[in-house]
């Protein structure tokens, strides 16, 4: 076994011994035990960064993979296949390196941030508990190698944040949303299940490795609609847990965990498990699927960015940016910018912990006052808070200098190319939706800004009843019973909660990731993360044709398994200039010097690439244009946002009602399993059960019947045979009287009959 | 040793019977020991037994006891009929893959379900002479190979059965208790005449004689070709194999005919739910791999999609009807008709990694259902109500029950890392896999769904949240500041004691373990499943 195997081994397993000992014993230990769940996180994160810096800095190599498996289930030798096991493994490439390392930084970070911010609660303990599971869980999903062990994963993630959202378990809110989270995820993972199952079905295996050798072997026995269906199944999975449209209700109301947990949600665990598991399966997406993907991501980053601008609660708009942002990923996935979307994954993973950290800091600051109506001029008070979240601000609107540009650019320049290649018409929605979310985007997070941190406090003109309301309505944690008014005792969070805030911060600059500001595929992660060559190239046969001029072997560019079995020492020379490179490098040459072997992808790249100044220029005007809006509305007051509201009222309720998706689903899907439910509940007692206590009730009937049938007919016969004997008896008896004369008399008597019937005879 | 593991309950029971009534503490102890006392010769079999050997049918070389082990086969009764020949019936017990696992949980559900049998009060001397003959009557019909034999332990268990229900049950106790024994008679009485017809139709390749061995039965060249079941016998094969299932279908419980185990469930006391649910209910499906698929494999190969369909139907509609429910026990009975449909459609599948699933399915489904009854029965017997809507927020307040309910409840709704997502994945894998049964497995996720919804509805309505306004507990503040609750009369803890952890706390560390590394289980199925499906499969019987 490799020692980085062996060291993620030990990653894995460390949060799950932290859950382990925190669940059975943390009212037994000091301080509930927070400091094992920080400590053991540090640790994780220490190897993590260990396992970060010998892969990606030591190797530098993009087609670095190592894995390593053993069986789990062995089934024997099954008839009509032969022996057949289920095997479990982990699968160590540079983009497992740079998860591994972020999944556990943020988690570390959570984790130290919490012990500040829940401070007090008395499930204090079994909170860091649940973090524990929660990190070991999306861990688990990101060193799997395996649809079966990510499936499993993939659940327990579910488990985590059905605890953690609904920590608060007491509140009817919280109830319902864990719960709104687990079913809206299981509805997604039936999905998945079921496209892992067409896959399984005709390989017998669940090894990626293994299956996508057997599909770009040719060995999908199924018609290619099977395999479209596949990828879109499998996606069902990632619409799940990366809340992409149309399930993506359950994200904002997973608000109601607490905040840092809504940090590790919406970073680094859960949502981007789905985006990861795109990725994973990237190579296996038909065009077909990739364009459902595509369109999907397109629709919820603009769905979400228009619901986002009208929300008041500073963790909705923030839940909604998130959502919007998935979309971008999941964009960008479908479009092909496969390295652009990852990239995105893990920019937006730092911001958007810092932007759900520096609100719970606020919230904390606010005495758990969550709507931005009654904040503002927070800026004076708590200005590390201020500082850090305005910068994850401009990395997430994209404005340039920050990680959120680099990625973001590249994404829309891949629409642009995607749109491009496809022949334009319809396609072309997509990048111009994403352009349009991008203004969206700037104009709520300029909004945000405003109303928290300038102009002066609000506190004061929150109606009174109100307030009550609502304090009971968010996080209700034991220390903040008392009602403080706004400004007195607003200050600056404390040393554990800011720290976080700072790193969080720092690496959302550009200069983390690339040493160019503007160009993200000149930095050392899209060059980590080459897109790899899809196995099902020709599934397409159309763009086939269109592409005929490239001379390019579908099969050449699949990562066969002799390949990916070890690192590779050396790392082909490949031209790394866009990012792009190949396993299989040295098959179709492409223009530009260029290697690539599909030319579908190829060609999308390439267009991608040419995009790139465009997608610049206009994401730039975008962004301008929406921060714009925001200070001609929110600062100048140019723009009245009331009377602007009451002015497109349908379109503001619209927005502000989230499209009525809660509303449309409640009453369909939910009223309509409830009433199904009554429905088939009576049939069963009253059709079902009827029909049974109805045959009991003939059975019965008929007992009765055959008992008076008993006792009259058949009995009644019996007594009627012993009553003709009886009277026949009688008379008889009178017939023996004793004499001799009778006796003659009668004697003469039949002789007499005899002779009359004889002679009748004879007559006749 | 088949002998004596079956045999022991009814030992306790003949000890128990000279145990004055009125020492009750006696009664439950030698009680207890006999189900430990099966227990430990449940591991001990478990021990020795070779998982290498399939068992199933005869052996190499037309062996009459099959690779069978612990065989114990002695002639029973041999009576001379004159004209119809000989009858010959055989003590003939054993144990192969199918078997052993439920020889397993049937020692371990009968023990747990006499730890949670402590607290009847009521004629504690009938309740236990009868409890442990129901103990014998199970443990035999999973060891017994005697078609003959079976049909007499599938009988004495109808009786103890109809008791326990009828006079230590709830209110409708009689209702239910007469249901369910007509139900079951019902059934029994068509697999008499299969029986007896397949006796008429098997000869013993070495003696020679008709014979009711199900060993013999299972492989088809002991058939007489024009017997009454012989091989040309389609019409009469196919009527057979159906009232045949339909006999074991009632117990499974299949819908349209599940209509005993709600009532049955609502009516039984704790420990008679969990063997009901435990052990019972798999004697259906276990008769339908040991005598109705290998019997009939032809007429099981053309009637696969329909088994199918009704597994499906029990997965979706069971779960839909569990839905429903307001009583806390009727939606765990339904519970249990949703989670059989999946034994079901394994069967259906008729490969490898379905069936094997299946049986799997049955191990996991007898001891996560046996932790939902027990979790049932303790906030029954503190709350004297299973009314869901009578409770909320009672994990603050029990937090140790809270938590064993979370744990139950994730295992039933097939949450990776317990046992019962093995045993529903192995069934899907198994059921698209077979082309037959595809379309059935692509409806039938939705089962997955649903299954979650209603027990995480249930979940939040009795746990989660505050304390409702008509609870079935008051709420108080106790000297230190914190919020109690109490329930009327009920003197013991509020949250679990010793006995009630004593029960659970096993079964759910098996749930756990069979969860994350299924093979001790697994292991022992898989040489015997690949041998039924490879008895089962079109080519070989092509070959016959």
């Amino acid at each position: 076994m490799h020692s980085l195997i062996q060291l993620s081994i030990v990653v894995l397993l460390l949060p799950l011994l932290s859950f382990v000992i925190l669940i059975f014993f943390n009212r037994r230990l000091p301080r509930r035990g927070d400091f094992i769940g920080v400590g053991i996180l540090g640790t994780a994160f220490g190897i993590s960064a260990y396992i970060f810096w010998s892969v990606i800095v030591q190797t530098y190599d993009p087609a670095f993979r190592i894995a390593w498996d053993f069986t789990w289930i062995d089934l024997g030798n099954v008839p009509g296949v032969g022996p057949l096991q289920i095997k479990m493994g982990i699968v160590i490439d540079n983009l497992t390196a740079i998860m591994l390392a972020m999944v556990t930084l943020i988690s570390l970070l959570v984790h130290l941030y919490s012990t500040g911010y829940m401070a007090g609660d008395k499930n204090y303990g079994r909170y860091f508990a649940f973090l524990g599971i929660f990190t070991f869980s999306m861990l688990g999903i990101v060193l799997s190698d395996n649809l079966f062990a990510i499936y499993i994963f993939w659940e327990l993630v579910g488990l985590s944040s059905y605890l953690l959202i609904g920590f608060f378990f007491e509140k009817d809110s919280a109830a319902d949303a864990q719960k709104k989270a687990f079913l809206a995820n299981r509805v997604g993972d039936i999905g998945m299940w079921l496209g892992i199952l067409i896959l399984y079905s005709q390989f017998h295996t669940f090894s990626f490795e293994q299956i996508y050798a057997n599909l770009a072997a040719g060995k999908f026995a199924l018609s290619n609609a099977w395999l479209t269906a596949a990828g879109i199944l499998l996606f069902m999975g990632c619409v799940g847990k990366s809340a992409q449209f149309p399930l993506h209700i359950w994200l904002p109301d997973a608000m109601e965990g607490p905040t840092p947990v809504s940090a590790l949600i919406h970073a680094a665990t859960m949502v981007a498990a789905g985006v990861y598991f795109v990725a994973r399966i990237f190579v296996m997406l038909t065009p077909d699927a990739l364009h459902v993907i595509a369109f999907i991501g397109a629709c919820t980053a603009f769905m979400a960015a228009t619901i986002a601008i009208t929300q008041n609660d500073i963790k909705r708009v923030l839940a909604y940016s998130t959502v919007s942002q998935l979309g971008y990923m999941v964009l960008g996935l479908g479009v092909g910018a496969y390295s652009a979307s990852l990239f995105h994954l893990v920019t937006h993973a730092f911001f958007k912990a810092c932007l759900f950290l520096g609100s719970g800091a606020i919230i904390h600051a606010m005495h758990h006052e969550q709507d931005m109506r009654w904040m503002g001029g927070l800026r004076k008070h708590m200005p590390w808070t201020f500082a850090t979240f305005t910068l994850a601000t401009l990395a997430l609107a994209g404005l340039p200098l920050t990680s959120g540009f680099l990625s973001k650019d590249a994404i829309l320049a891949g629409a642009i190319g995607f749109a491009k290649v496809e022949g334009g018409g319809i396609f072309y929605l997509i990048p111009v939706l994403g352009f349009f979310s991008a203004m969206l985007t700037a104009f709520y997070m300029g909004r945000q800004i405003w109303l928290v941190f300038f102009g002066e406090s609000r506190t004061h003109l929150k109606p009174a009843d109100n307030h009550h309301a609502d304090h009971h309505a968010h996080d209700n944690h034991a220390v903040h019973g008392d009602d403080h008014h706004a400004d007195h005792g607003v200050h600056e969070v404390s040393w554990n909660m800011r720290a976080p805030l700072v790193i969080l911060a720092a690496l959302s600059v550009f200069a983390v990731y690339s040493p160019d500001p503007l160009d993200g595929a000149k930095g050392w992660f899209m060059k980590m993360i080459p897109t790899p060559a899809t196995v099902v190239g020709e599934a397409n046969p159309q763009k086939g044709a269109l592409l005929a001029a490239t001379p390019a072997p579908h099969l050449a560019g699949i990562v066969s398994p002799s390949e990916v079995v070890a690192s590779h020492p050396a790392a082909e020379p490949v031209a790394e200039e866009h990012g792009v490179a190949s396993a299989a490098a040295g098959h179709g040459e492409e223009k530009g010097g260029h290697v690539y072997s599909d030319p579908r992808q190829a060609e999308i790249v390439h267009a991608g690439h040419a995009a790139h100044y465009t997608a610049i220029y206009i994401s730039s005007i975008m962004v301008v244009l929406g921060i714009g809006m925001a200070f001609v509305v929110y600062v100048f007051r140019i723009i009245d946002p009331e009377k602007t509201a009451q002015a497109i009222r349908p379109l503001y309720l619209f927005s502000l009602n989230k499209w009525y998706w809660d509303e449309i689903y409640e009453a369909t899907f939910i009223k309509g399993s409830i009433v199904l439910s009554k429905i088939l509940s009576w049939f069963d007692t009253n059709v079902v059960d009827g029909i049974v206590n109805g045959v009991a009730l003939l059975v019965r009937k008929f007992a009765f019947a055959n008992n008076s049938f008993d006792k009259y007919v058949v009995d009644g016969m019996v007594n009627f045979t012993a009553f003709t004997v009886n009277t026949t008896g009688a008379v008889l008896r009178k017939l023996q009287t004793g004499k001799v004369q009778t006796y003659v008399a009668m004697l003469i008597l039949a002789i007499f009959g005899y002779f009359v019937f004889y002679f009748t005879r004879l007559i006749y | 040793m088949l002998s004596l593991i079956v045999f022991l309950p009814i030992i306790a029971g003949l000890v128990i019977l000279a145990v004055p009534s009125s020492q009750k503490q006696i009664i439950r102890i030698v009680s207890l020991l006999a189900a430990l006392a099966q227990g430990v010769l449940a591991v001990l079999i478990w021990r020795g037994y070779d998982p290498a050997l399939p068992g199933i049918t005869a052996g190499p070389g037309g062996s009459p006891l099959g690779s069978f082990q612990f065989v114990e086969k002695v002639p029973w009764i041999s009576l001379n009929l004159g004209g119809f020949g000989s009858l010959n019936i055989e003590y003939f017990l054993g144990v192969d893959g199918i078997s052993i696992t439920m020889v397993i949980l049937t020692a371990l559900v009968s023990a747990i379900g006499v730890l949670s049998s402590w607290t009847i009060q009521k004629q504690v001397k009938g309740y236990f002479i009868l409890y442990n003959l129901l103990a014998s009557a199970m443990m035999g019909c999973f060891v017994a190979l005697d078609f003959f034999l079976f049909y007499v332990f599938w009988e004495v268990m109808l009786l103890p059965m109809y008791f326990l229900i009828g006079i230590w049950g709830g209110p409708n106790r009689e209702y239910a208790a007469i249901k369910f024994f007509l139900y079951t008679l019902f059934g029994s009485v068509f697999m008499l005449l299969v029986m007896i017809g397949l006796y008429f139709s098997v000869i013993d390749p070495v003696t020679g004689n008709h014979t009711f061995s199900l060993v013999a039965m299972a492989s088809q060249e002991n058939y007489i070709k024009d017997a009454i079941l012989g091989p040309d016998n389609v019409m009469w094969r196919y009527i057979a194999f159906i009232v045949l299932f339909i006999g074991f279908a009632i117990k499974v419980p299949m819908f349209p005919f599940h209509t005993w185990l709600p009532d049955a469930h609502v009516e039984a006391p704790t420990p008679i739910s969990v063997i009901l649910a435990g052990v019972l209910l798999k004697l259906g499906t276990y008769g339908m791999i040991r005598i109705n698929f290998p019997l009939f494999p032809e007429v099981f190969h053309a009637s696969m999609y329909v088994i199918g369909i009704f597994g499906a139907i029990n997965i979706i509609y069971g779960a839909f009807c569990a839905l429903a429910q307001q009583d806390l026990k009727k939606m765990v009975a339904y519970s249990s008709i949703s989670h059989m449909g999946y034994v079901l459609l394994g069967l259906a599948a008729g490969n490898s990694e379905g069936m094997v699933g299946a049986l799997y399915q049955m191990f996991n489904h007898g001891t996560i259902t046996a932790m939902l009854f027990l979790l049932v029965g303790v906030i029954y017997d503190r709350a004297h109500t299973r009314q869901i809507d009578k409770f909320g927020g009672l994990a603050s307040y029990m937090p140790v029950y809270a938590a064993l309910v979370t744990v139950a409840w994730f295992a039933s709704l097939g949450l990776p890392g317990l046992s019962g997502f093995i045993s529903e994945a192995l069934v899907f894998v198994g059921a698209f896999s077979s082309e037959t049964t595809r379309p059935i497995a692509i409806v039938s996720v939705l089962g997955i769904v649903f299954g979650a919804a209603y027990l995480l509805w249930s979940l939040q309505r009795m746990f989660l949240g505050k304390r409702k306004a008509d609870a079935a507990y008051d709420l108080e503040i106790g000297a230190d500041g914190h919020e109690h609750i109490h329930f009327h009369d009920w003197k013991g803890k509020l949250d679990l004691d010793g006995r009630e952890l004593a029960m659970l706390v096993p079964l759910v560390l098996i749930t756990i373990f069979l969860g994350i590394y299924p093979m001790p289980v697994l292991g022992m199925l898989t040489s015997s499943i690949n041998k039924l499906v490879q008895v089962l499969s079109p080519v070989v019987m092509s070959q016959m």
